[in-house]
């Protein structure tokens, strides 16, 4: 049960439906590796600090910041500088 | 009945789509099921979810994810859903919503937490309270299938009452050798209970989950702390961290 939508810790699953508008695609079965401490996990095992606005994706190892997601009115934004790369 | 394809299903453009409630199924006290028609529904995988959306009168509008309880072949598209007191969306789920009624809703999501009868490995299925949904539809998905994987659930819940699709898990494991049950009542045990008092816990654990040496596919759906809590433990046994698919849910919104 991803139930998003206010200042919880979920997963990234919770996130799939946002991420998957950016993407179009699925992607929380990609792999991403931290930039800060090396491990490589799928997206949809990361800590998810979710809102109405958006999402924030956390490393399960060291809490880093791996991706924030929002989605205005006027497009996606995506950001993710704590993560060395994802692959698909 | 609908056939499944074992490959992968194409990722078509999230679109809001019309669902209407065909059923509700009364699960427990607090739990009910929607059994919804969604037109031209191209199908998911055991463990995806929908996206939901409700809008008020003057446009206000509410989000919530929710995992798909049905599997890929049933005629119907359940959603189990847990009223959170106070919530803003689950109440209005659990208690309003009839028979006949419309709503929004987005998907199939995700890929991550899926499993499908074509997997190898011994299935292990690890709920905590309504995180059993997902781990449902896998459950209903497999017992479609001419060839069964050796599974197990073990199902933590506050009391034998607050236990989700008793009748229906009871009834699947009394046909089917290779299905094992654990129930963990952690608040009130009827009279007589042999079974497990209180959490699950690492002597629960280890006592019952397949050794990591058979490669066991494990799935975990529940609140963020049991989540962690089982993962963590399942890892120190010596399982293979990726092998750990995990959902985590919270009280949120509702």
């Amino acid at each position: 049960m991803a139930e998003n939508g206010s200042q919880h810790v979920l997963d990234g699953n919770a996130a799939a439906g946002l991420l998957q508008e950016i993407f179009d695609g699925e992607i929380t079965s990609a792999l991403i590796q931290c930039d800060a401490c090396d491990s490589t996990e799928a997206v949809g095992s990361l800590r998810l600090y979710a809102s109405t606005m958006g999402a924030v994706l956390r490393c399960n190892h060291c809490d880093s910041v791996l991706m924030r997601a929002v989605r205005t009115p006027h497009g996606h934004w995506i950001e993710m500088k704590g993560a060395r790369c994802l692959k698909l | 009945m609908r056939a499944i394809e074992s490959v992968a299903l194409p990722v078509r453009r999230l679109e809001w789509q019309l669902a209407q409630v065909r059923e509700i199924v009364v699960e427990t006290i607090r739990v009910k099921s929607l059994r919804l028609h969604v037109t031209g529904w191209q199908g998911h995988r055991p463990g995806q979810h929908v996206d939901i959306r409700l809008t008020a009168e003057g446009g206000c509008q509410a989000q919530r994810s929710y995992s798909i309880a049905s599997a890929p072949e049933d005629e119907l598209l359940a959603l189990t859903v847990e009223r959170v007191n106070n919530g803003e969306v689950s109440p209005y789920l659990v208690d309003e919503l009839r028979a006949g009624d419309q709503f929004e809703l987005r998907g199939p999501i995700g890929g991550y937490f899926v499993w499908t009868a074509d997997m190898s490995g011994p299935l292990c299925l690890i709920a905590g309270g309504a995180g059993v949904a997902p781990l449902m539809a896998m459950l209903r998905h497999r017992d479609g299938q001419s060839s069964r994987p050796l599974t197990l659930l073990l199902y933590s819940s506050r009391s034998l009452d607050d236990v989700i699709y008793r009748e229906e898990l009871d009834a699947m494991a009394r046909c089917d050798p290779k299905l094992g049950i654990v129930y963990a009542l952690t608040r009130k045990q009827p009279e007589g209970w042999t079974g497990q008092r209180g959490r699950i816990d690492k002597a629960l654990l280890a006592r019952v989950c397949f050794p990591p040496e058979q490669n066991p596919k494990i799935f975990v759906c529940g609140p963020t702390t049991f989540v962690e809590y089982v993962a963590t433990l399942l890892v120190e046994f010596g399982n293979d961290p990726l092998s750990i698919k995990t959902e985590r849910f919270g009280p949120t919104g509702g």
